[in-house]
Parts: structure tokens; C-alpha cells; sequence
């Protein structure tokens, strides 16, 4: 297992650098000079030579390359041209936002899909397991930002439940904030979970061990809950790591729809004002967050099942 | 620290109970009550379209960061309110141009800084204006100080502004406006010269009580404050970029005052949600079909007004702006020295002269690039424009930039038609600085070259007489569309609503000056 978890952390450290490194060529790729850009069209070319020089896009690319991995394993990100503050500090201060929106959103549909998806499966072909096809399937197929959009007129502007934009102070209105924009971008994620885990449990429950479980006369919702889903809730775990890079760029749009801060929109504003030290900032951590959750997810799958260590 | 753990006395009933209230509780809408008492709480709530970028006038990023700056600082004069451009005295008793390039002023003796910074003195503001101009400031701003020389103290209050020459903007932009701002000298140096995103000493009508980077900023009332006592104890910034977010938080209620998008003008016309008001301003934004004159393909003077002829701006503005706008005559916009009653070429499209006039070039078979941003106003557009050219035989291909990419468009030497949107303060002398020769490739995309034009734009600073100024201007914009290379199409509208409880109190181009607001019913 140790032998396991290190090589998995070596791989997530490859992962992270040649995303890195490819993001840190795509926006230099990108057409558009981020002086410019970023100081707008009134600077004196003086200004501009000196943010180019503090930028150090006076040098070679794969020299800048180097200075950034230097800076980074001192610890340093560098510093946002504009206000002056350090990018760790930014990117760390929007970050708990969009963690918080994934965990909530991860939390209430993991939780629903999984009880749907179990009840369904051990009522197979029954009205029940149809109905809940039907919705599974219409969650799926619910893209992020119309349901954001469709919440905020239901729930903000109509019937004026929820708060429609920002994340709001103190533990019980950052909940108040947080439900629409989580209901939005889990939405698809219940059906999703839904449908896997009654495919994952209808496998198991044709196994051996659940026959036996029932041969023994063990009661069928222990038979369903413990000996079963226990296992048919495997390949969720490692839906959810990889899902949360998918859980990032719905955030994205919950961010903008709902006037939130967070890490994704922080990014997107900065790529626009191609604002280079706080888009390779918030693209290193976001990948990091990605990483360290599909390896936590590994990890977590092969402790449960120790096949999946021997696969590896 | 010894932390002592005492058992609660819960048993099952009082579990039950407790259990039984937090569920009901939780039934409930949690903000609801909130969101009721909100309409009372002595609070404005308004959105601003970006977030602050700096505390510092000198590299003030423009009208996003100068809400603020307006709110805890103070200039020598302010923009009025209201429908005509003016300005009234702000932290000058008094202020009087005694010739071409000296500005005579006197400031009040109630206003001091935050911070044990003391009282605002003329000293203050000769180091808040010069350090605008000053080289290794290098502020960003600069070119809005115009010709300024430097400021003469001539005691602790009084100071003389002195130009290098007669420049008229001085009076609607430089003072009123984002360089006009009077920091604290002796905060500022503590700082290092520099002011970042926290404020060291302020001195208006509010401070700046807290910033939530992306989410808000928090304005409170200045304790200190002698001036006219401000309407709101507290205002409340967001910073949202997109104008649907803004109009949905207005329509919840959780904001009172927000620019709305020209789609939404029919919607709000019919019914303002809430009880709130639709106000339509003219907006000072120009926007227009450029041509490069450049590039190969365009260097026939006919082919151009050919296009010039066959675009049909009241179809664009109904696709595009929803019969929101109005068509423009040039860059400058009504209400400015230099405005033109109407255009050299009708905003209707001629399309028997613009086909006469492609026959008279001899092209044939032309085919050209339209670079757009990805906007869907521009997208708009960009149809329009493409169906009415097909229509003399000209064929388009549209070109879709994201913001970086098309904002560097400007050293694109195969830049061939581009849509472009300038923003503009309320000085012609702000318009004709982008088209001069030594800005062809910069920000002139046109590559636009005329000595008249350039001489005009250097005599028009600094003519003092409006109405010889105006016709100065508006020769100007007759240069540039004799040139060919420009379709003028419309300066936009600036469609706001505000809710019942506030009385806003607008720029003439709809930009709030948020120290002015009053409250409503």
C-alpha cells in the first residue's frame, strides 16, 4: 500500500507539471500583448517596458519557464501588477469559495444520486426504478448554466427564497448563498450517480456473496446496504475525483451567473486581462486540487478494494 | 488553555423539540428575513461592472475604480448631476482661471484626512496633480492631466494651477475626473509613493470600510465628514460583469442601482420590477465600422464608399441594439463641443449609389475580413453588415476575437474592416487622440493619416472659445469620414434602473456619482 500511495503521488506530481508547464506556453500562445492589454491604451511606452521587464517577457520563453519553476519552489507565485499583492494570497483568499461550492454540490448529489440509484436497483423494473430513469436521465441531461440561470429566476427573483449573487458573511448566509449555485452545478451529478450506481449495484447483486447473504436469511435492506452497495459505491469514489476538474469548470459558470467569487472566475478574468502571474497561480492550484483529488480517489479505491492495488 | 467539557442535559423529548424547531427552521428560506428588513437598513446597494483595481488616482484603472475614489476622496470640483455637463465645487471654496494657463484656487478649511494625516492643504494637492505628470510615477493617467506645468502654493490653502498652455479639458476631465482626485501627501510618502488597495488616508463623504476581492466592497459613512451629510450610512459595491447577472439581482432585490443591458430597455420600458425606475442616458461610447487604408484590398477610395453607403445603420441598431440607440454622426457625442448634427454619409443605406460607386472603382469579386470581439452585440452586427454588403456584391468573413487577441489588433497590419467600441470621457479632445498619425497602428486602426486632422486635434486643446472649438471638432470628424475608412454607426445609450428607495444622482452620460445619492420613499 505505501509502495502504491507513492507511486500514485509521483504520477500526481508528473501530472502536475506538464499541465502546468503546456498552460504556461498555451497563454504565452495566446495572440495579444499583455503589457498592453494590461495597462491599457494610455501607458507611456516607458511603463510598458518596465511592467515587460517585471514580467520578465523580455526573456527567452523557456527561460521564463525556469524562473517560474525557481520561484515556485521557493514558494513564490509573484506579485499581481496591479494592486501589488502577492498572487498566493489572492488565489488562496477565492479559493475556499470554490472549494466550498464543489464539496456542497459534491455532498447533496452524491448523497441523493446514491440513495436513488440503490433504491432504484433493488426495485428493478418496477414503476419506482422507471420514474426514477426518467429523472435521472432529465438531471443528466440539465446543462450547469441553464439550471443556474432557471434557479435564480425561480428561487431569487420570484419567489425571493434565495439570495441571487455573492457569497455572503458568517457561517448561515454563505449556506443561504451557497444553495442555489450547489443545486445548480450538482444537478446533473445526481443523475449521473444515480444511473451508476444502480448499473454497479445490479452487478453486485447478482454475486455470489449477496446470494449467500440472502441464502443465510439476513434481511434485504442490510443484504442491499451493507453487503451490497458497500461495494457497488467503488467506481462513485473515482467518478467523484475525477469529477471534480468537471466540478471546476461548472463553477466557472455558477461563479459568473451567480456573481460569486472563487478560483474560476478569477481565472477567467485573468486570462482576459492576461494578468500572467495570477492565471498560472490559479491554474497550478486548480490543477493541484484536481490532482490530489483523483489520487485521493485511487487511494481511497484501492483501500477498499484490494484488487485495484494489484491492477496497479 | 484547560477546556472543561460539560455534558448537556438533553434527553429524548428535548432532543425531539430541539430537532423538531431546526427542521422547521431549516424549512424555512434561511434569508428570507434578511432580504425583508434589507429595505430599510440604511444601505445602497449598487453594482459597478468591474472590481477596484487600485486606491491610487495614478493608476486608476477608470470608471470602475472611480466610483470609489470619488467616495472617500475629494476634488477641487465635482461633476453635477443631471442631464447637462457642469461642475460644482467640491474641496475648492474657490476656483477661477485668470488667464489661459493659470487656474487660481482656494480650498475649504473643513476637510482633513483620515489617519492623523491633518487637514487637506494646497501642498496636497500640487503633489496629487503632479505627481500624474511625473515621470517616474509613470502613471496611466497621465495624458488626462493635459498640458499642466505644475501647482504654485501660495499658502496653505490657495495654489495656482499652471499650464504649459491653454488646454480646455483641464475643466471636464482633468479636475473633475479621476486626476482630480487630492490624495494625502504625507500618507502617500509614508506608503512609498504609492497607494495599493487599501486606503491611507481618506477624506470624503465615505470611507472605505471594507473590500472582499470579487465580491464587494463596503463604503461607511466618514465621521469626520463637514460637508452636506450623505444620504446613505452605508453603500454597497459588487462588482458584476455581466449585465444579465446585474438585471437579475436587481429584479431579486438585492441591488437598487444597476446599468442594464439595451436587450432589457423594451422589458423595463413596459415594467420596472419592484417599483424601480428605467432611466435612459445617452451614452458617450462610439462605436463604427472601421477600414484599414493600409491594407491592399482597401486602397480604393471608391470601394470604401461604396461600403460606407451600402451599410444601413438603422437596421444594425434594431438587430443590434434592440431600437435602443440612436445612430451617431461621428465620435464626438451630443452634448460636447463638436458634435455634428448629421454625418457626411445618412445613416440609411443608399444602395443604388453604393452599387454605383463599386461599379466606378472597377473591383470586382472583393472579399473582405471583418474582425469582430466575441460579443453577441457584435455578432449582431457583423450579420447586418455581411447580408447589406452581399447585397452590392462585396462578400464578408467574420472574424471572432476573444478580448485579449482583438484589443491587439491595432499592429495587425492584415487588419482589413474591424466593428471597435471606444470608450470616451466628456472632452472631444479624448475622441480625437486615438486617430492622430502618431497613433496609426496603435489604437488608430484605420491607419488613418491626416496633417488637418492632427493639427486640429493639438489647436482644439487649447481653444478656449467652445463654439470656434466645436466647429474645430466637428471639421475634424468630417476629415475622417471623407477618408472613407470610417462607417459611424452609434454612441450606445446607458439604460439604468434604480429601485424606489433611491434617488440616483447621474453623470449627463449615466455613470453614477454614488456621494449624491439620495434616498426615496
Amino acid at each position: 500500500m505505501i509502495l502504491f500511495t507513492l507511486k500514485r503521488f509521483a504520477l500526481a506530481l508528473l501530472i502536475l507539471f506538464v499541465a502546468v508547464t503546456v498552460m504556461f506556453l498555451m497563454i504565452r500562445a495566446v495572440p495579444g500583448d499583455p503589457v498592453q492589454i494590461m495597462l491599457g491604451p494610455r501607458a507611456t511606452p516607458e511603463l510598458q517596458a518596465q511592467l515587460t521587464a517585471a514580467l520578465g517577457l523580455d526573456q527567452p520563453i523557456w527561460k521564463q519557464l525556469l524562473i517560474f519553476y525557481g520561484n515556485l519552489v521557493q514558494g513564490d507565485l509573484g506579485t499581481d501588477v496591479f494592486s501589488g499583492r502577492s498572487v498566493t494570497s489572492i488565489v488562496f483568499q477565492q479559493l475556499p469559495f470554490t472549494l466550498e461550492l464543489i464539496f456542497a454540490s459534491i455532498l447533496w448529489s452524491a448523497t441523493l444520486g446514491i440513495a436513488l440509484g440503490a433504491y432504484a436497483a433493488a426495485h428493478p423494473n418496477t414503476l419506482i426504478d422507471r420514474v426514477a430513469a426518467a429523472i435521472s436521465v432529465s438531471f443528466v441531461a440539465a446543462p450547469a448554466f441553464v439550471v443556474a440561470l432557471l434557479a435564480l429566476l425561480v428561487f431569487a427573483v420570484h419567489l425571493q427564497w434565495f439570495p441571487a449573487i455573492g457569497a455572503g458573511e458568517g457561517f448561515w448566509d454563505r449556506l443561504d448563498h451557497l444553495i442555489l449555485p450547489a443545486f445548480a452545478i450538482g444537478l446533473s451529478w445526481v443523475g449521473y450517480i444515480a444511473r451508476l450506481v444502480r448499473a454497479s449495484m445490479l452487478e453486485v447483486m447478482g454475486e455470489n456473496h449477496v446470494r449467500t447473504a440472502r441464502a443465510f436469511g439476513i434481511a434485504e435492506r442490510r443484504v442491499v446496504l451493507v453487503y451490497a452497495l458497500r461495494i457497488a459505491i467503488l467506481p462513485v469514489v473515482t467518478v467523484i475525483g475525477v469529477g471534480m476538474g468537471f466540478l471546476l469548470s461548472s463553477a466557472v459558470f455558477a461563479e459568473i451567473v451567480f456573481a460569486r467569487p472563487g478560483l474560476g472566475k478569477l481565472v477567467i478574468d485573468s486570462i482576459t486581462t492576461r494578468n500572467y502571474p495570477i492565471v498560472m497561480g490559479s491554474v497550478l492550484i486548480s490543477t493541484a486540487l484536481f490532482v490530489v483529488s483523483t489520487a485521493l480517489a485511487d487511494l481511497i479505491n484501492a483501500l477498499l478494494d484490494p484488487r485495484a492495488r494489484t491492477a496497479h | 488553555m484547560k477546556i472543561e467539557w460539560i455534558k448537556a442535559p438533553i434527553g429524548r423529548r428535548n432532543f425531539l423539540k430541539g430537532a423538531t424547531a431546526l427542521g422547521a427552521a431549516s424549512a424555512l428560506p434561511m434569508g428570507w428575513a434578511n432580504r425583508v428588513m434589507a429595505a430599510d437598513d440604511g444601505v445602497l446597494r449598487v453594482r459597478s461592472y468591474s472590481d477596484l483595481r487600485s486606491l491610487d488616482p495614478a493608476y486608476s484603472g477608470g470608471a470602475f475604480d472611480e466610483e470609489m475614489h470619488a467616495c472617500i476622496y475629494n476634488k477641487l470640483i465635482q461633476f453635477k448631476p443631471g442631464d447637462e455637463w457642469g461642475w460644482q465645487l467640491d474641496a475648492a471654496s474657490m476656483i477661477e482661471q485668470v488667464d489661459p494657463t493659470h487656474i487660481k484656487f482656494a480650498l475649504r478649511d473643513d476637510i482633513g484626512f483620515t489617519n492623523g494625516f491633518g487637514p487637506m492643504t494646497a501642498e496636497d494637492v500640487k503633489y496629487s496633480f503632479e505627481r500624474i505628470i511625473d515621470e517616474e510615477i509613470d502613471s496611466t493617467n497621465k495624458p488626462d492631466m493635459g498640458s499642466l506645468s505644475h501647482v504654485e502654493v501660495t499658502g496653505e490653502r490657495e495654489g495656482t494651477i499652471v499650464l504649459n498652455e491653454a488646454f480646455a479639458p483641464l475643466w471636464s476631465i482633468a479636475l473633475p475626473y479621476i486626476t482630480g482626485n487630492i490624495i494625502s501627501k504625507a500618507a502617500a510618502e509614508a506608503e512609498g509613493g504609492k497607494i495599493g488597495t487599501d486606503p491611507v488616508a481618506e477624506s470624503g463623504p465615505y470611507l472605505r470600510d471594507s473590500w472582499n476581492p470579487k465580491e464587494k466592497t463596503v463604503l461607511k459613512r466618514n465621521p469626520d465628514w463637514k460637508g452636506d451629510t450623505p444620504a446613505w450610512d452605508t453603500i454597497e459595491i459588487y462588482p458584476i460583469d455581466d449585465e444579465n447577472t446585474a438585471e437579475i439581482a436587481f429584479e431579486a432585490g438585492e441591488i437598487d442601482f444597476t446599468r442594464v443591458s439595451l436587450g432589457a430597455v423594451e422589458r423595463y420600458r413596459e415594467e420596472v420590477p419592484n417599483g424601480g425606475t428605467l432611466i435612459e442616458k445617452p451614452s458617450l461610447y462610439y462605436v463604427w465600422l472601421g477600414m484599414n487604408l493600409d491594407h491592399p484590398k482597401l486602397q480604393n477610395p471608391k470601394l470604401r464608399q461604396a461600403i460606407q453607403h451600402a451599410v444601413d445603420v438603422p437596421t444594425i441598431l434594431e438587430a443590434a441594439y434592440f431600437s435602443a440607440a440612436e445612430p451617431s454622426t461621428g465620435i464626438i457625442a451630443p452634448g460636447l463641443a463638436g458634435n455634428r448634427a448629421a454625418g457626411l454619409v445618412p445613416p440609411e443605406a443608399n444602395l443604388e449609389k453604393a452599387a454605383a460607386l463599386l461599379a466606378e472603382s472597377g473591383e470586382t469579386n472583393v472579399t473582405l475580413t471583418l474582425d469582430i470581439l466575441n460579443k453577441n452585440t457584435y455578432s449582431a452586427m457583423a450579420q447586418v453588415i455581411q447580408a447589406m454588403l452581399a447585397q452590392i456584391g462585396v462578400t464578408v468573413e467574420i472574424n471572432v476575437l476573444e478580448s485579449g487577441a482583438f484589443w491587439a489588433s491595432g499592429d495587425n497590419e492584415d487588419l482589413q474592416m474591424v466593428l471597435n467600441r471606444y470608450s470616451m470621457t466628456p472632452d472631444p479632445y479624448y475622441a480625437t487622440s486615438w486617430f492622430t498619425s502618431d497613433q496609426a497602428g496603435v489604437w488608430n486602426w484605420e491607419r488613418f493619416r491626416n496633417d488637418e486632422f492632427d493639427e486640429i486635434h493639438v489647436q482644439a486643446s487649447q481653444e478656449t472659445d467652445q463654439g470656434k472649438r466645436a466647429k474645430m471638432y466637428q471639421r475634424a470628424q468630417d476629415l475622417m469620414e471623407e477618408s472613407g475608412a470610417y462607417r459611424f454607426i452609434t454612441h450606445e445609450a446607458t439604460p439604468v434602473v434604480h429601485s424606489s428607495r433611491v434617488v440616483p444622482a447621474l453623470r449627463p452620460d449615466g455613470l453614477p456619482l454614488l456621494r449624491y445619492f439620495g434616498k426615496g420613499f
